[in-house]
């Protein structure tokens, strides 16, 4: 099924193609124009990462090459099928254009909220996504992949509302990329003002099982008071290599939720840097990661808390089968003037085969005395306990397994409160343990 | 540290001990190791590091040809490897290796009596308790005073067993077959930058052998003193404990208080064979203008047990991450330690554990302090690779932060491949609180009191696996490193 | 019925005679204001006064967020408190610029409602640091006849003698935590102990053993303040004066029958009774 792509000349990462990708949208604010011609000349100057690099500890390097990826304009008519629960609207992009939107309800467009492509969002709304764009960049060892990112993204979305604006149903993004070596640039800007309260949902999917490259970076923030929940579920094909990196910042007493679900990819690398900027924030930081096969799921997070009375609270579960690898790296660093700050990490690894490998490197650095921090990692089997206990109840042991690894995540589901997704993530879930 | 020695001068500040360590040694006083004498070189290898310098060690010592060629190359590794910054402080860049003195001695063959002993560097030691030390409960005692051991003795009972336990300088030579044999296979003289420079520099340190089931009741111990200013100690440990046999060995360091930095970077190596028991503890207490970036790591056979206790006190930047790599089935590896930073310090310690056999355990605990603007770093490192089963490692690592000015930080990395293991790694950063404090001034103990006692609570239950004399010691130490840290 | 009985004058009619072959002490509270540290414009306790002589017991009822507790810790001088009018003196000598410590060693002991947990301090060893802080320089406690007294102390209280190797509280039950606090009063002999709650959280049998602890010390050496909010403490350790405190003061002064008859009416009828003009 891949690709409906027309073979043109070389559409490969240069400059020629850069220049043709800009070219196309001299109607953006001359600002956007500038920070992506600056970012393509970060990319070109950046190199690659290196052994020696602390960021990349435990990667697998050589898998990190960008090069035979092309960036065609076409796009294919191939989309998966949007997982159907309630929603406030839905935008969908196929190989970098806009296949599919759902009107934003009148309502929600009468309070000012704006749900729309990157592209729209710049030319009608360029100064107020400019107040949010890379305001808070991720500096966790993927520049060079952040930068090729602003260079070509276009697909992506703007998601605005408006101070005490409270949307229940969540918004919903789905990419799809579909061809050999296709690329794909997400980039997603969330702010929500004041005392204002919103979710996001994204679905990351390949519409075959060609190898794809993707890089994408979120800047989410959490005005006062407000209250944001950001889901990102990740599905690319196994022959994928992916970039994510997502920047949070919660204001003062802010409430953010971000959940990552990681289940594609040849070799996944995901970065998310929350920031609590502002005394009483509070951040819950989840990720879920079914690794397969000769998959790498490579994580790194930062919990920075800038002011006192701040929490966080970090719980990434990894399940590991086959030959697969999880690198969790992550750290929590306290500002002096933190006091007060409650913070948690916590990685748990579950390794269902003698070949899978699990990292982990849960750091702390604190530099306020009036904290409490703590982190945990475990990696360890399924306690032979509990799956005889299922056993002894006539469940048969693969059936048992399953059971056992859907618990183990089940911990992490709970804490949504939307009780549709729980059930489009745990069906996807098991999607992938079923694929087998 | 302190050596022992201190334990026989005089008063302790005001201290509370544990009921169980009732009428202990008395105290030790902080600035008792705060003393140089004027010595005399007849052998000093000038500033600077080239392979003259090497060359001029290695005829001082006439040594084989081997050996001075092992330190040429590995000078070579020394001046190709580039400083660790990539992930240690930038504050290594700041040691002078231009400036530092590699080797330093008067000539002196260790002596086996004290009397034989030269006066002033009998004075030294003295002062420190070297030789009540020795009568009091030790099994052999080695003194190193600036590059080369200064009196070295083994208790009769625990020669005869067959224990060897003499410097490496003269090992090299009276027992050359078991030491190259092990000599830079725990630690390669490639593994890092100093175990690089410590293998082209080196001089001094123990040697120790136990026969096969030869149980050595009582600890053997050195004791390594820096003398001169800009003077760099690069002792070198070797001990092999054959099978089924077990040896305590306890060190401590001191070196004055120097208007200039000074390097001590030392390499240990111990080799645990089948079934054999290696403890091996250190208390240091630098002063607070020495690098201390030492490379220390075991060897355990099948079914062997090697326990690293160490305390690091004192010193500008401490890097000491003591390591077992779990070689035999069966074989246990630990680390406990202890470190307080205190202003201007940093202690930079850690583990590794380096699990590669089946059924092999590792266990980790870690405790650190940081008073005023000192800061505290763990680094762990625990790997177990592929094609293994059951093994197990359990670490926990504990910080507590007495000043609002003070800094921890905890990175641990931890490796595991496939479903059969156990891992588990718990950290947690507190605080004294006002609360307790308050609950302990509100039973009539000063504030100061009460820190105090906080903090010796915080690491009581590691300091009770210390021998007795050590862990009085110690909580002394710490007593001295919190005053004033409060109020 | 007075709002603000002084009592200096009412304990001193209680005085015994025998009392005076003791050199009796007094601990007085004169119109103390007490607001927390971070919020001095509302203050908890306002303007109160009580004087307690050695020898007496003093039960101070009243219902949650009155006061009581407040009153206590300010008293042994806690951080979070500050003192913002009036005084407390012992035998006619202000303890306000005291520290906490100084004010121990002056003879207050404060006995927690909700004890901090210490951990890594033997109990053994903590108690002798407290005993070793009242000694003067260069004299050192001795060590067996600590042991003899702790362990007679011991004894006395039921405690098993292997609790002296616990970490101070660290891990107890809640009747553990409090007969550790009866435990180190009984070993630091104080002159005025302010026993916070002591009751709050026990079941009958741990009840009795920490009112039964407290009989054991009561004597013409020591003047209590026994803060509660139950009666039922009050069945184990009769009181010479019942005092009920609302609002931050004292409304209402009596003797043991005051605090059978605040059981039957409940701290309503005080309020009530508050409510309604005053009837002289």
């Amino acid at each position: 099924m891949s690709s409906s792509v027309s073979a043109s000349p070389f559409t490969g990462l240069d400059a020629e193609r850069f220049a043709t990708h800009l070219a196309q949208r001299s109607y953006l604010p001359a600002w956007w124009i500038a920070a992506k011609q600056e970012a393509w000349n970060e990319f070109t100057s950046l190199p690659m990462p290196a052994r020696k690099d602390e960021n990349w500890r435990f990667a697998n390097l050589k898998g990190l090459s960008l090069d035979d990826f092309i960036v065609p304009e076409e796009h294919s008519s191939l989309v998966p099928h949007l997982p159907n629960f309630p929603h406030a609207s839905e935008i969908i992009f196929s190989n970098r254009q806009t296949v599919g939107r759902s009107g934003l309800p009148k309502e929600l467009a009468d309070q000012g909220v704006i749900f729309a492509p990157l592209d729209e969002a710049l030319r009608d709304h360029g100064d107020l996504v400019r107040n949010y764009f890379q305001q808070h960049p991720v500096n966790l060892g993927s520049e060079k992949f952040i930068a090729l990112n602003i260079a070509f993204a276009a697909c992506g979305t703007f998601l605005y509302v408006p101070k005490g604006v409270k949307v229940d149903l969540p918004f919903v993004v789905q990419h799809t990329i579909s061809g050999d070596k296709q690329s794909i640039f997400p980039h997603t800007i969330v702010a929500l003002e004041e005392s204002s309260e919103a979710s996001l949902v994204e679905f990351f999917v390949s519409g075959d099982t060609a190898s794809h490259l993707a890089s994408g970076v979120n800047d989410l923030h959490a005005g006062q008071n407000a209250k944001l929940t950001y889901v990102g579920a990740q599905n690319w094909s196994e022959d994928t290599l992916s970039f994510q990196a997502n920047s949070i910042h919660a204001a003062r007493d802010a409430r953010v939720q971000c959940l990552n679900v990681h289940l594609g990819g040849r070799q996944a690398r995901h970065e998310s840097h929350s920031r609590l900027a502002g005394p009483g924030a509070h951040c819950d930081m989840l990720a879920l990661t079914v690794a397969k096969g000769s998959q790498e799921f490579d994580q790194r997070t930062l919990q920075t808390h800038q002011a006192p009375h701040t929490t966080s609270d970090l719980l990434y579960k990894n399940a590991l089968i086959d030959t697969a690898k999880t690198i969790f790296s992550g750290l929590i660093v306290v500002d002096p003037d933190a006091q007060q700050t409650d913070a948690y990490q916590t990685n748990r690894n579950l390794l269902l085969s003698d070949k899978a490998e699990a990292n982990s490197l849960p750091g702390l650095e604190i530099q306020a005395n009036d904290v409490k921090c703590s982190h945990g990692s475990t990696s360890g089997r399924v306690p032979p306990e509990q799956e005889f206990y299922l056993q002894s109840r006539g469940i048969d042991p693969v059936k048992a397994h399953e059971l056992i690894v859907f618990g183990f995540f089940e911990e992490v589901l709970n804490r949504l409160e939307d009780e549709h997704l729980h059930a489009v993530l745990s069906e996807l879930i098991q999607s992938k343990f079923k694929k087998s | 540290m302190k050596p022992p020695a201190e334990l026989a001068t005089p008063p302790a500040p005001e201290k509370i001990d544990d009921p169980v360590m009732e009428n202990p040694a008395e105290g030790i006083d902080q600035s008792a190791g705060d003393f140089t004498y004027d010595v005399q070189y007849d052998y000093d290898a000038g500033a600077g590091l080239t392979e003259n310098t090497i060359r001029y060690i290695s005829d001082v010592k006439k040594e084989d040809d081997w050996i001075r060629e092992f330190r040429l190359k590995a000078l070579k590794v020394f001046e190709d490897k580039p400083m660790p910054t990539h992930w240690a402080t930038d504050d290594l860049n700041n040691i002078e290796f231009d400036k530092i003195r590699y080797y330093l001695a008067q000539g002196q063959k260790p002596k086996r009596t004290w009397d034989e002993v030269p006066d002033d560097i009998k004075e030294t030691f003295e002062r420190l308790g070297i030789p009540e030390q020795e009568r009091k409960f030790l099994a052999g005692v080695e003194a190193q005073f600036d590059s080369e051991a200064a009196y070295s003795n083994v208790k009769e009972i625990v020669a005869k067993q067959g224990v060897i336990f003499m410097g490496s300088t003269e090992a090299l030579k009276e027992h050359p077959e078991i030491f190259r044999r092990w000599f830079g296979k725990v630690i390669p003289t490639s593994d890092n930058k100093f175990s690089a420079l410590n293998s082209a520099v080196f001089s001094g340190g123990s040697f120790i052998y136990v026969p096969p089931g030869v149980k050595v009741s009582q600890p053997l111990q050195a004791y390594f003193r820096i003398n001169a200013e800009n003077f760099g100690q690069f002792e070198r440990t070797l001990i092999i404990v054959d099978e089924g046999a077990e040896v305590t060995y306890m060190e401590g360091c001191t070196a004055p208080k120097f208007s200039t930095a000074t390097l001590h970077s030392a390499v240990v190596e111990l080799v645990a064979m089948k079934n054999a028991k290696i403890q091996y503890i250190t208390v240091q207490n630098w002063a607070a203008n020495v690098y201390n970036l030492v490379t220390k790591r075991g060897l355990a056979h099948e079914g062997a047990e090697i326990k690293w206790i160490d305390c690091n006190i004192g010193s500008r930047l401490t890097m000491k991450y003591p390591g077992v790599v779990l070689k035999g089935k069966g074989a246990r590896g630990e680390v406990v330690s202890v470190a307080l930073a205190n202003d201007g310090q940093h202690q930079d310690t850690g583990a590794k554990m380096i699990h590669a056999a089946d059924d092999t355990t590792s266990t980790i605990v870690s405790k650190s302090i940081s008073v005023g603007q000192g800061r505290a770093t763990y680094r762990g490192v625990v790997h177990i690779p592929k094609h293994l089963q059951g093994c197990k490692n359990n670490t926990e690592c504990d910080a507590l932060l007495i000043n609002s000015n003070s800094r921890t930080d905890t990175y641990p990395a931890i490796t595991v491949r496939g479903d059969d293991h156990a891992v588990q790694h718990e950290a947690s950063v507190s605080k004294v609180s006002e609360e307790m404090i308050f609950y302990m001034q509100q039973r009539g103990l000063s504030e100061a009191q009460a820190m105090s006692l906080a903090v010796n609570g915080f690491v009581n239950d590691l300091v009770r696996q210390f021998p007795m004399e050590y862990s009085v010691e110690l909580k002394r130490l710490i007593d001295l490193e919190m005053e004033g840290s409060v109020g | 019925m007075r709002r603000n009985p002084d009592f200096r004058t009412t304990s001193s009619l209680h005085t015994n005679a025998s009392l005076l072959l003791f050199t009796m002490k007094s601990l007085e509270i004169r119109n103390l204001t007490i607001a927390l540290a971070d919020s001095l414009e509302e203050p908890i306790v306002k303007g109160l006064n009580l004087t307690i002589n050695t020898g007496e017991v003093h039960a101070i009822m009243g219902p949650n967020g009155t006061g009581k507790s407040t009153l206590s810790k300010a008293i042994a001088g806690h951080p979070d408190y500050e003192i913002t009018e009036g005084d407390v003196l012992i035998d006619g000598e202000s303890i306000l610029e005291m520290e906490p410590d100084e004010r121990a060693r002056a003879g207050i002991f404060l006995a927690f409602q909700y004890p901090a947990e210490i951990p890594g301090v033997s109990i053994a060893n903590f108690l002798r640091a407290a005993e070793q802080a009242r000694l003067d320089e260069g004299e050192n406690v001795d060590a067996a006849a600590y042991y003899k007294r702790l362990y007679e102390k011991m004894d006395d209280l039921k405690i098993d003698r292997k609790f002296t190797a616990r970490a101070v509280n660290e891990g107890f039950s809640g009747g553990e935590k409090k007969r550790c606090e009866i435990l180190q009063m009984a070993m630091l002999e104080p002159t005025f102990a302010l026993m916070d709650e002591t009751d709050s959280g026990l079941d009958i049998d741990a009840l009795k053993v920490v009112a039964d602890g407290v009989n054991r010390l009561r004597g013409e050496n020591l003047g209590v303040m026994l803060i509660t909010h139950y009666q039922r403490l009050l069945n184990y350790i009769q009181p010479d004066y019942v005092h009920v405190m609302y609002d931050g003061r004292i409304v209402k002064s009596g003797d043991k029958n005051l605090a059978i008859e605040l059981e039957e009416k409940g701290y309503d009828w005080v309020k009530n009774e508050l409510a309604a003009p005053a009837t002289a």
